[in-house]
């Protein structure tokens, strides 16, 4: 059941899907033309936040343009929580794609760096924090007044991300070189898929207490 | 007869409006009709039954089984039709096959497909090219392609021409035929009850008016017809409601004879289901106000 709703979003989406892969694969060779410094890690993180965000965003409009699909899915023997878990899924996968198109493109830019566990599960962590707060948002309030949240950090992520990586900033993270790799890649997975659990169980309560048109 | 269905002490509330205490079943069998005008709240009983609304008490029951706690076994059970605009457009009727039917346990891919070449549908067609007449057409063959006993469609007529209502009613005929165990559906287009119904159910203002079998129903209400000199206040307690001009009055009653026994000279006629349904409205107002 859960592969069939996930396999719903990429349906309702599907013209937009290539879009996306393209676009995921070019992010990080054009910040390696523009800004060099940064293109490794920061190019990743800003490819996963683009494309699940698009992605997820795009995914919403559909289901806001087209409310009594998701009543009839409803209707149907599908269990409101497997609706709701197939969005989590969904995004899933997308980083996982990221991940992967990430690695393609380190082997053909060599410049882009090596593709490390810890750079994986920093960006996963990164992505899944706003994620958790987004789709809770999404099913309690709606779609219309949650686009806000997502032109926001659509626009807001290439700014802070530029402010992050700056040299004089960049001290403020030398902490994390201390810690190892793989402690930093274990703890960024669990602090990732707790946050995301706690926001899939509210998102349930919320869609499973929601009136459908 | 056992029911497939029983619903007692259903409500909820919408803002102004509120289903209050709705009672009724479905007996196995039958195919029964839910009329009622535009708002008396034919729409949120179906998605309260349905469980696709929220704080609603009473008691539900299909096929003997509470809906708490067995909501996915019964609606593996249940063909749902849906007003307009339930599927996402964009998707050939294909894909929005593949996601449909997954949700079933016993999907039967030769009855769809031979529900799709009945009906004349291009499985690589996009849904949003298909006719309104097309998309009830699919919307139908997805409802019954996984050996459903319960068929609830909700105004599934509305809008279509009438060969397409006909195709429609000749649909519901051969499934209640092949098995089915009733159909549920509302309208409010009566004249469709009239060729096929075995049940009626009427609601209106959130309240249930009336459940009978449909041939009771249309023998207990008679049309008088007659001169207004007639008409004075012990007649008129026997009317539901009447309309007056300057050739006589018509009215519509439940005591068709004693009415008689005032009127002898008056005429009677056997009235419709829209007929009734409008009287009934007609006197809630009236009973209000």
């Amino acid at each position: 059941m859960l592969i069939s709703l996930v396999k719903k979003e990429f349906l309702i989406v599907k013209k937009y899907v290539g879009i996306m892969l393209i676009v995921s694969f070019l992010i990080p060779p054009v910040m390696l033309w523009r800004m060099p410094e940064a293109a490794g890690a920061m190019g990743f993180t800003l490819t996963v936040i683009f494309s699940i965000f698009m992605l997820t965003q795009y995914v919403s409009l559909k289901e806001y343009q087209y409310p009594k699909a998701t009543t009839l899915l409803c209707a149907l023997p599908y269990p409101r929580k497997m609706i709701v878990l197939s969005k989590y899924c969904f995004c899933l996968i997308i980083y996982a794609v990221c991940c992967l198109v990430f690695g393609i493109d380190t082997i053909i830019f060599p410049k882009l760096g090596t593709f490390d566990i810890r750079m994986a599960a920093i960006a996963f962590l990164v992505i899944t924090i706003p994620l958790s707060f987004y789709f809770p948002a999404l099913y309690k309030l709606g779609y219309e007044k949650t686009k806000f949240v997502f032109v926001i950090i659509i626009m807001a992520s290439p700014v802070l991300f530029a402010f992050l990586f700056k040299p004089e900033n960049a001290v403020r993270f030398s902490f994390l070189d201390s810690i190892s790799t793989t402690t930093i890649a274990i703890l960024s997975i669990i602090i990732g898929l707790v946050t995301f659990s706690i926001s899939a169980i509210l998102s349930i309560r919320f869609f499973e207490k929601s009136d459908l048109t | 007869m056992d029911n497939i269905l029983e619903v007692s002490g259903l409500n909820k509330r919408y803002g102004d409006f509120a289903l209050k205490d709705i009672s009724f079943y479905l007996p196995d069998g039958c195919i029964t009709g839910f009329v009622g005008i535009n708002g008396a709240g034919k729409t949120t009983t179906l998605r309260s039954i349905l469980g696709l609304t929220n704080k609603v008490s009473g008691n539900i029951k299909f096929f003997g089984m509470d809906m708490d706690g067995n909501e996915s076994k019964i609606k593996d059970r249940i063909g749902i039709v849906l007003d307009e605009g339930c599927f996402y457009d964009e998707l050939t009727l294909l894909e929005m096959k593949n996601v449909i039917a997954p949700a079933y346990r016993n999907w039967c891919e030769q009855d769809y497909i031979d529900y799709m070449e009945q009906f004349s549908l291009n499985p690589k067609q996009k849904i949003n090219t298909l006719s309104k007449g097309m998309r009830m057409k699919y919307a139908l063959a997805l409802a019954l392609s996984h050996k459903a006993e319960l068929l609830i469609m909700d105004e599934p007529t509305s809008g279509l021409d009438p060969l397409v209502r006909s195709q429609l009613l000749n649909i519901l005929k051969d499934y209640m035929g092949k098995g089915g165990k009733g159909v549920f559906f509302s309208t409010h287009i009566t004249s469709d009850l009239e060729k096929i119904a075995d049940m009626l159910i009427m609601i209106d203002g959130g309240e249930i008016v009336f459940q009978e079998e449909k041939d009771q129903l249309l023998d207990n209400y008679r049309i008088i017809k007659g001169s207004t000199e007639k008409l004075n206040t012990d007649t008129r307690k026997y009317f539901l409601n009447i309309e007056e001009s300057a050739f006589g009055f018509t009215g519509i009653t439940k005591q068709g004879s004693d009415v008689m026994e005032h009127m002898q000279d008056a005429l009677t006629e056997r009235p419709t289901i829209e007929d009734i349904m409008l009287a009934n409205v007609e006197r809630r107002k009236k009973d209000v106000n």
